[in-house]
């Protein structure tokens, strides 16, 4: 029985236990809800949810651990040397389990019977022909411990899943009947069926938290491995960043700091253009724009939020960079000869910088809409004009708002990988020169981690660190910037 | 209390006009919220505005000082004088009016700053100060009239929002007396306070009678009566009734006054 046709078979009894629960309360109250604690429907509630809850968590264990049982118990079966002909022990598993899904697929495709399936030996048979008859195209001729090991393998999964089907539905009808039996006049369902979806709410909210922990522990323990492979004081120290390739190992120089550099300069020049545009923008969205200027422009505005990086990205590739290098370049307008190509901190900065301004403008204005009518009202009754009443009554009230929506764009452009990657170039490099090419920590944890990388490498760990170092410094904005927005919330409440 | 009012009476010659309204009329788009108002409001004199909810108090205190120029769909007709000179004339400023027409709101809304500059604010945008001592004066002599210099004069520093209701109300007003203003409008400036902060706002406005003339729109009948010496009733954007406070609420003339007083229609 398949996975899916058992969570709608355990769904369907839940129904029935919603009905028969209902209809149960209603017949020992003799028919008067009034006499009942709760209303019908938490009693019905409460046999429908001990129905399935049980049922679907002892069914999502079991798929959880019974392969790791198989998988175990298959493994130990493959000799030494079939491990060492194959490579290694993940490799032939991996074939095994491809066999065995590929009989599998024969049979229900009806192109083998059962008996067929089971008897096949790996010398009469060409088994490799037969499951690519089906689909399932092998890597290699199946040997015979492979077989074995799949014909195990299968026998284990067709009793496990036999087993399984059992206990989920046991479970179900078992639950049902404890709830039935539980169901009674006095019996306060309401309360526990509140306290069961609370459950399920704490459930959900801790996913969330869990996995946001799982990913940090994982960054930190990557990074501890780093620093026992590289020194920590050269990685935070040192002033180049010059990676040898891996595989010669060795000799690598890993560096932050010009990362850092290149990141904080490009996310400065992006703040640069976008605080300044964003706001204006924002000041005349909220401020002076009629309704119908304002319901056209902000939604136009928030689609430059919608483009995709790699878009922005192509942008300063193919316009922006030529454009400052026939401006800025060696035979430029200017003639000064700045720029040497087109990827550069400011090419980057410049677009990052564009993408940047609905973040800035969006929230900014929003936050310039929650300053009180009474606000303007009071400035304006005293005889303040239109523009003194912004600059010296709305911004100020709504600066730490502001403050921290720059804050979130500045935490968006330190984070930013695709523009970087395609405007900036791919030199790590300490200059002041903002149309030189430079590089950030998010484009060099992409280029560390793509290709043929070992992973227990220097050069492919220093990633964790980086994005470790990432992950705090755009926190720490993240929280002052939350810690500044939440304050000036309180301030009108 | 009789003979002061025959008193007042008789000296409202033509000179103690300070604002007469002929032929007001105000739209919201469709909805005509002002229908045909004439009202004449002395100086130097606390003018009520009562009337059941909706029915244009507020749409018509905002006519005085251009208020609902700020309101898109608004559309004011009719002439209204301050000391004879229409404000709706394309000679005014309405920044200029408003510094001469203070208004005081239903909500207390200081500025989030501190409260000496809430209450400079006005001062330094007319630019009525030269320099910083000026300025302290005209602070302290503000928030003198509004009747908490004695509550604040330690933390002029400290932000306006965390006073008291009663005591950013009175803060309000400070401020809109620091800009020198002839009339002093007031939008149910009680109604966001509690008791005690009633009373001293009150007494508050009949001190403030010495200098300026003071429009106040109230739902309280009890603080019309208590506090004004004309009062003006307003009915689904008429003015019905209009005259001395004691007259009107002893032995009004109209029916709907008579009944709204009387707490039959509200
Ligand atoms: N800003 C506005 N936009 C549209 N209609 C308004 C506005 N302010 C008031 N009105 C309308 O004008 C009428 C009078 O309102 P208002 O002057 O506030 O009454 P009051 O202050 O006496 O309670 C009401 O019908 C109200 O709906
Ligand atoms: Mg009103």
């Amino acid at each position: 029985m398949s996975n899916l046709m058992l969570v709608l078979i355990v769904l369907g009894l839940g129904a029935v236990g919603f009905v028969l629960g209902r209809s149960r309360a209603m017949s020992v109250a003799g028919g008067d809800r009034r006499k009942l604690h709760s209303l019908p429907v938490y009693y019905a509630a409460h046999v429908g949810l001990n129905t399935i809850v049980p049922a679907l968590l002892l069914l999502f264990g079991w798929m959880i651990v019974q392969p790791m049982i198989i998988n175990s118990s298959v493994s130990g079966m493959i000799p030494a040397s079939a491990i060492e002909e194959g490579g290694n022990l993940s490799l032939l598993m991996s074939d095994v389990r491809r066999v065995a899904e590929g009989l599998d697929i024969a049979v229900t495709q009806g192109a083998m019977t059962v008996s067929e399936a089971t008897n096949l030996s790996a010398d009469a048979d060409n088994v490799r022909d037969k499951l690519a008859a089906v689909g399932v195209a092998l890597g290699s001729d199946v040997t015979t411990d492979t077989l074995h090991a799949a014909q195990r393998y299968r026998a284990m999964a067709a009793t496990g899943n036999l087993w399984k089907s059992i206990v989920a539905i046991g479970a179900a009808l078992i639950g049902m009947a404890v709830a039935l039996r539980l169901t009674a006049v006095a019996f306060r369902a309401r309360n526990v069926v509140e306290r069961g979806i609370l459950m399920v709410l704490i459930a959900a909210a801790s996913i969330a938290v869990l996995t946001t922990l799982g990913i940090v522990l994982s960054l930190i323990f990557n990074t501890v491995e780093f620093f026992q492979l590289y020194p920590a004081s050269d990685f935070f120290f040192s002033l180049s960043w010059n990676p040898s390739f891996s595989g010669r190992g060795g000799g690598s120089e890993l560096g932050i700091l010009p990362l850092l550099w290149g990141t904080l300069y490009i996310s400065f020049i992006a703040l640069l253009v976008a605080v300044p545009i964003g706001l204006f923008a924002a000041i005349y969205l909220s401020e002076y724009a009629s309704n119908p200027v304002r319901s056209f422009a902000k939604p136009l505005l928030e689609l430059l939020a919608g483009i995709p990086t790699i878009v922005y990205g192509l942008f300063a590739l193919l316009t922006v960079g030529p454009m400052l290098v026939s401006v800025f370049g060696d035979n430029g307008a200017l003639g000064v000869g700045w720029m040497q190509g087109g990827t550069a901190v400011m090419t980057a900065g410049l677009v990052m910088g564009i993408m940047l301004i609905p973040f800035v403008s969006s929230l900014s204005d929003d936050i310039i809409n929650a300053v009180p009518q009474s606000m303007r009202d009071g400035s304006l009754g005293l005889g303040a004009t239109h523009s003194e009443t912004v600059r010296q009554v709305i911004l100020p009230a709504a600066l730490p708002g502001i403050v921290g929506a720059i804050l979130l764009a500045a935490s968006r452009a330190i984070g930013e990988t695709m523009i970087v990657v395609l405007g900036a170039g791919a030199a790590a490099r300490l200059s002041m020169n903002p149309f030189d090419a430079m590089t950030t920590v998010t484009a060099k944890i992409v280029s560390q981690l793509t290709g043929d990388s070992d992973f227990a490498s220097p050069e492919a760990l220093v990633a964790f660190a980086l994005g470790i170092t990432l992950f705090v410094i755009t926190l720490g904005l993240n929280v002052i910037a939350l810690f500044i927005v939440r304050k000036y919330r309180e301030q009108y409440e | 209390m009789e003979d002061m009012i025959q008193m007042d009476r008789a000296m409202s010659t033509e000179q103690d006009i300070k604002i007469s309204a002929n032929g007001v009329q105000v739209y919201y788009g469709e909805n005509h919220a002002i229908k045909d108002v004439n009202v004449e409001i002395q100086d130097k004199m606390v003018t009520a505005f009562i009337g059941p909810s909706g029915c244009g108090k507020s749409t018509f205190l905002r006519c005085i000082n251009r208020m609902n120029d700020t309101i898109d769909i608004c559309r004011v007709e009719g002439d209204i004088r301050i000391d004879g000179e229409d404000i709706y004339d394309a000679r005014v400023d309405p920044v200029q009016l408003r510094a001469k027409v203070g208004m005081v709101f239903q909500k207390p809304n200081p500025f989030p700053k501190s409260i000496y500059d809430n209450v400079a604010y006005g001062p330094k945008i007319h630019g009525l100060a030269r320099n910083k001592a000026e300025l302290d004066e005209i602070v302290e002599k503000a928030l003198r009239r509004g009747a908490i210099w004695d509550e604040v004069k330690d933390r002029l520093h400290a932000p306006g929002t965390g006073l008291s209701g009663g005591q950013q109300q009175r803060l309000c007003i400070a401020r809109a007396v620091a800009t020198e203003p002839e009339v002093l409008l007031m939008d149910e400036p009680c109604s966001a306070l509690d008791p005690i902060a009633t009373a001293q706002v009150e007494e508050l406005i009949d001190e403030l009678r010495q200098n300026y003339s003071v429009v106040i729109v109230t739902h309280s009948m009890q603080q019309a009566a208590r506090v004004s010496q004309r009062t003006a009733f307003f009915h689904l954007g008429n003015l019905v009734e209009f005259g001395d406070t004691d007259k009107i609420f002893t032995n009004p003339e109209d029916p709907r006054t008579e009944s709204y007083i009387s707490g039959r229609i509200g």
